[in-house]
C-alpha cells in the first residue's frame, strides 16, 4: 500500500504537524496539516519525495468549518497516487506561507487564490494580480461565499489599464497580443526584444474570465456541470467533462457501468486525434508550411463527422453525467469508427513520413523553445511538453481511469525538449490513440451506460481526478455541498502549468521562434481562463462598450 | 532612328499594359495552384483583380508616425515595379533601352526593396520596424545576388546596354560559360527571395509579425504594395528568363512573345510550387544562406574577369 508507506514517512518526519490524514484508496491521499508546517511537508513532498506539483487550491469554507482552506495537490506518478496536502485557515487571518520557494510550480495558483479568495500567501516573490484586473477594487474576493456570483463592486474601474513591469535595460517591447494571428483567443506577452533576440516576456492573462467555478458552486447543479464544464475549451472540452464527473463519483464513491467507462475512454480519443491533427497544422502554418496546414485538416474532418454521427456535434459532445454517460455507440457506428481510423492511420502514416524526413521543418523547430528537465520539475510542466523532455508520465497509465487500464499502449517520449520533440510524440501519439481505440471497440461490454443514483450525494467530500487531455493532465478538485451541488470545484487544464514555462523556454530566442515555442505547447487560453464567450449577432450593427457588454452580462441588472 | 522611336513606344506600352494586366492572372495562378496542392478549391482564378478594386475603392485611411511618406512610399514602391517591368524584354525587346543601361536596373531593383524599408519606418510599429529591419538585413546579402549576374553579362559582352545584357549574355563568353552557370545557380536557389514568398517571405512572415511593414497599410495603399508585389513576381521571372534563358525569344512577334510569356509562367508555377513545400526560414537562417550564395557569387565574378 503505497499510500500508507508516503503517509509514514510524512508522519516520521514531521509528526504533531500531521493532524489528520485519509486514505480512500483508489489511489488517493488526504493529509490535513498545521498551516505553520505547510512550507516544509510541501517541499519534502516535492523535492525529497519526488512528488510532481499539479495545483494549489483555495477555498472559502467558513459557512461549513468557520476557517478557510488550501490545498496544494501533488501526484506521485509512480505510485498511482495523487495527494491534497490540506490547511484550515481561521476566517480572522486567512494567510499561509508561500511555497513557491521550494515549489516553484506553484506561483500561479498562490496568486490566483491570493486574487478569488483573498488568502495571503506569505512571502511570495512575485505577488501580482494574476486574475482580477487592476481596476477590481482591493478587498473584494469573488469566490467568498458571501459574494454573489453576479456581484459587480460599485468603485471598479473596469476601463483602467493595467500596470506593467519595466523592461530591462537595453530591450525594447514587443507586444505579443492581445491580439495576434497566431494567437485564437486573447493573452498579452509583452517580449522584451533585443534586436531579434528575446530577453524575457511578461504575461497577462485571464482577459476573458467567465467565472464558471463560481457559477457551479452557487448557481448550476452536478448534472449541469458537465455541459458546462465542456465548454471551458473549444478543442477538448469533453476532457473537461469527464475529469469533473470523475472528481465528483470519486468524491461520493460511485460507480460508473463499465460500458460507459469504454465510451468515455473513446471519446477521449476521437478528441486526442482531433486535437493533435489540429495541433500538427496550426504548427506548420505558424512556420509558414501552409500545405501541410490544410492537409492535416483534410486528414482531420473524418473524425469530426463521426463525432458528430456518435454525439450530434462535431465538438462538445455533451457525453457526460455523474455516473456514466449519455450517448452510447452501438455496432454499426463501432464499425464506421473502425473505417474512419484505418483511413486516417494510412493518411496520417504518410504525414509523418514526409514531416519526419524534411529538413525544412527540422531547422526552424530544432534547439527551439527548449524546456529542460529541471524546468519540467520546477514549473509542473505536462503532457507531450513534458514527454517531449523525457519526462515519462501519462496520466493514462499513472493515474487509470475510466478504461484505460484494460488498453495496452505505448507512452510516447522523447528526449530533446525542442519543438521538434514535441512535435514527434504528438505525431506518434497520433497511432497509439488509434490503437486505444480499437481496443475499446473490441472490449467494450454490454450493459446500461448510466447507474442509478438513488440517495442524494454525501456532503463535504473531497474527489480528485487527473486526465491526460491532449494538452496534459487536467486536474479537477471538487467538495461535494449541499442543495444538489459542490462547494468548491477547482479546475486546472494543462496549459496553466504549461504557460508559466514560456518564460523560460523563449529566454534568448529569436523573435521569429516566439510563435513557434507558445505554439508547441497548444496553449488554450480559454482552458486557462476558464471563461470565454463569442456572441455572433448580425443584423444592425452596433459598438459594445466594456459598459455595455456588462451591462448585456448581467441581464439588465447591472 | 524614328523608326525605332516608334518601335519604342510601342514597346513601352506593350510591356507595361501587358505587366499590369497579367500580373494579377498569374497571381490568380499561383493562388489556384496552392490551393490544388493543399486539397482546396481556392479562389476564383480572376480574384486578384477584384482584390485590388475592391482596395483601389475604399477610403484612404491615414495613420502611422508620417502619413505623407505613407503615401509616397505605397507610390514609389509601385512605381518601382513598373519601371523595373519597363526594362526587362517582354518579348518585343527593351522598351526604355535608349533610356538607361544594366546599372540603372540595378539601382530600381534595389529601389524595390527600399521601399518596403521605407513603408514600415513611416508605419512606424513595432512590427512594421520589426519588418523593416528584417528588410534591411536581408536586401545587404540579397540584392548583390541578380547585380552580379548583370555584372557578368556585362563583362563578357563588354556592354552595359540593356539589349545586349539581357539577352543571355551570362553564357556570352567562349567556351563552357563557367560563371553563367555558376550564377544560373545561385540566382535560382536565392529566386523565392527576389519575388518574397516562402520560404523567404521573412519580412512580412505574417504569423510571426503580422505581415510587418504592411501591418498599417489599408485601402489604396495596400493595393499599391500588393500591385507591386504582384508586378515584381512577373517582371523578375522575365528578367530571370531574359538573363538566364534567353532561346527563342528573339523569334518573330508574336511566337517570340509567347515563348518568353510561357517561359515566365513556368516560373511563376515552380515558385508556387516551392513555396507550397516549404517552411519560412529564420533571418538568421535566411541570411547566413544568403551569404553562402554571396560567396559563390564572388567566385562567378572573378571567374568572369578571367574570361571564363
Amino acid at each position: 500500500m503505497e499510500a500508507r508507506t508516503k503517509l509514514g514517512e510524512l508522519k516520521e518526519k514531521f509528526g504533531g504537524s500531521i493532524r489528520r490524514a485519509d486514505l480512500p484508496g483508489g489511489g488517493r491521499m488526504f493529509v490535513v496539516v498545521d498551516p505553520r508546517a505547510i512550507k516544509a511537508v510541501c517541499g519534502h513532498i516535492f523535492r525529497d519525495m519526488g512528488a510532481r506539483y499539479v495545483i494549489s487550491i483555495g477555498a472559502d469554507d467558513r459557512p461549513f468549518s468557520g476557517e478557510y482552506l488550501v490545498a496544494h495537490n501533488f501526484a506521485f506518478d509512480r505510485a498511482k497516487l495523487l495527494c491534497g496536502v490540506l490547511s484550515y485557515l481561521p476566517a480572522e487571518r486567512p494567510a499561509l506561507d508561500s511555497i513557491s520557494d521550494v515549489v516553484p510550480a506553484a506561483s500561479w495558483a498562490e496568486r490566483e487564490f491570493r486574487d478569488l479568495v483573498g488568502i495571503e500567501p506569505i512571502g511570495h516573490r512575485y505577488p501580482k494580480r494574476l486574475v482580477l484586473p487592476d481596476g477590481w477594487p482591493e478587498g473584494v474576493h469573488p469566490l467568498r461565499k458571501d459574494v454573489s456570483w453576479d456581484h459587480v463592486p460599485a468603485n471598479f474601474d473596469g476601463e483602467l489599464e493595467f500596470k506593467f513591469d519595466d523592461p530591462p535595460e537595453g530591450c525594447v517591447v514587443v507586444p505579443f497580443g492581445p491580439f495576434h494571428p497566431t494567437l485564437d483567443e486573447p493573452a498579452h506577452f509583452r517580449l522584451y526584444v533585443d534586436g531579434e533576440v528575446v530577453r524575457g516576456c511578461e504575461y497577462r492573462g485571464f482577459m476573458a474570465h467567465r467565472g464558471i467555478e463560481k457559477l457551479a458552486e452557487s448557481v448550476l447543479s452536478y448534472n449541469d456541470i458537465p455541459m458546462m464544464a465542456e465548454r471551458i475549451c473549444g478543442i477538448c472540452g469533453c476532457v473537461h467533462s469527464v475529469t469533473y464527473v470523475q472528481a465528483v463519483e470519486n468524491a461520493a464513491a460511485l460507480r460508473v457501468p463499465e460500458r460507459a467507462e469504454f465510451v468515455r475512454t473513446i471519446m477521449l480519443e476521437v478528441e486526442r486525434l482531433h486535437s493533435h491533427l489540429l495541433w500538427v497544422g496550426l504548427a506548420c502554418h505558424i512556420v509558414g508550411f501552409d500545405t501541410l496546414f490544410m492537409q492535416s485538416f483534410r486528414i482531420r474532418e473524418p473524425i469530426m463527422w463521426v463525432a458528430e454521427k456518435i454525439t450530434g456535434n462535431r465538438k462538445t459532445y455533451g457525453l457526460c453525467v455523474v455516473g456514466g454517460v449519455r450517448w452510447d455507440i452501438g455496432s454499426e457506428m463501432a464499425a464506421e469508427l473502425r473505417g474512419v481510423l484505418d483511413k486516417l492511420e494510412e493518411e496520417w502514416r504518410s504525414v509523418v513520413d514526409a514531416v519526419s524526413s524534411d529538413r525544412n521543418i527540422q531547422k526552424r523547430t530544432r534547439g527551439v523553445g527548449v524546456a529542460s528537465a529541471q524546468l519540467v520539475k520546477d514549473v509542473g510542466l505536462v503532457g507531450p511538453v513534458a514527454r517531449a523532455s523525457g519526462a515519462d508520465i501519462d496520466c493514462r497509465r499513472d493515474h487509470p481511469y475510466a478504461a484505460y487500464d484494460r488498453v495496452d499502449f505505448d507512452v510516447i517520449v522523447a528526449r530533446d525538449g525542442d519543438v521538434w520533440s514535441r512535435l514527434v510524440v504528438r505525431m506518434n501519439e497520433v497511432f497509439e490513440s488509434i490503437r486505444i481505440i480499437r481496443q475499446c471497440l473490441e472490449k467494450m461490454p454490454g450493459g446500461p451506460i448510466q447507474s442509478q443514483i438513488e440517495d442524494e450525494l454525501p456532503v463535504g467530500r473531497m474527489g480528485l481526478s487527473s486526465v491526460e487531455a491532449p494538452r496534459g493532465e487536467a486536474h479537477h478538485f471538487v467538495v461535494t455541498g449541499e442543495n444538489n451541488r459542490p462547494r468548491r470545484w477547482r479546475v486546472r487544464a494543462p496549459t496553466y502549468q504549461n504557460l508559466q514555462g514560456i518564460p523560460s523556454m523563449i529566454k534568448d530566442q529569436q523573435l521569429a521562434d516566439m510563435t513557434i515555442a507558445l505554439g508547441s505547447i497548444d496553449p488554450c487560453f480559454s482552458c486557462t481562463d476558464r471563461m470565454e464567450t463569442i456572441d455572433v449577432r448580425s443584423g444592425h450593427r452596433r459598438i459594445w462598450s466594456g459598459e455595455d457588454l456588462r451591462r448585456l452580462a448581467l441581464g439588465g441588472r447591472g | 532612328m524614328t523608326m525605332d522611336w516608334g518601335r519604342l513606344v510601342l514597346a513601352g506600352i506593350f510591356n507595361v499594359g501587358a505587366v499590369l494586366l497579367v500580373a494579377p492572372f498569374l497571381e490568380g495562378v499561383v493562388r489556384k495552384v496552392t490551393a490544388r496542392i493543399q486539397s482546396r478549391q481556392g479562389p476564383p482564378i480572376w480574384q486578384p483583380y477584384f482584390d485590388l478594386l475592391k482596395l483601389l475603392g475604399k477610403e484612404d485611411i491615414e495613420s502611422g508616425d508620417v502619413p505623407g511618406m505613407q503615401q509616397f512610399a505605397a507610390r514609389l514602391s509601385f512605381a518601382a515595379a513598373v519601371a523595373v517591368a519597363c526594362m526587362v524584354p517582354m518579348g518585343v525587346g527593351v522598351p526604355l533601352q535608349g533610356a538607361g543601361d544594366a546599372i540603372l536596373l540595378i539601382y530600381l531593383m534595389t529601389l524595390c526593396g527600399v521601399c518596403t524599408v521605407l513603408g514600415g519606418l513611416a508605419a512606424g510599429s513595432t512590427f512594421s520596424l520589426v519588418g523593416m529591419s528584417r528588410e534591411m538585413m536581408s536586401m545587404v546579402a540579397l540584392e548583390p545576388l541578380f547585380a552580379v549576374a548583370i555584372l557578368i553579362g556585362a563583362i563578357h559582352t563588354g556592354s552595359f546596354r540593356l539589349e545586349t545584357v539581357l539577352d543571355g549574355s551570362v553564357y556570352a563568353a567562349g567556351g563552357v560559360p563557367v560563371s553563367g552557370l555558376i550564377m544560373l545557380g545561385v540566382v535560382a536557389l536565392s529566386f523565392q527571395a527576389f519575388v518574397a514568398r516562402v520560404p523567404f517571405d521573412i519580412s512580412e512572415a505574417e504569423t510571426e509579425i503580422m505581415e510587418g511593414p504592411l501591418m498599417e497599410y489599408s485601402g489604396p495603399k495596400l493595393a499599391m504594395f500588393k500591385y507591386a508585389r504582384m508586378v515584381k513576381l512577373v517582371a523578375y521571372s522575365a528578367l530571370f528568363v531574359a538573363l538566364f534563358l534567353p532561346w527563342g525569344s528573339s523569334l518573330v512577334f508574336p511566337l517570340g512573345a509567347l515563348l518568353t510569356w510561357g517561359k515566365v509562367l513556368g516560373l511563376v508555377l515552380l515558385v508556387t510550387l516551392v513555396a507550397a513545400t516549404h517552411a519560412r526560414y529564420r533571418i538568421d537562417q535566411a541570411i547566413r544562406y544568403f551569404g553562402c550564395l554571396l560567396g559563390v557569387s564572388m567566385v562567378a565574378l572573378v571567374l568572369a574577369s578571367l574570361g571564363m
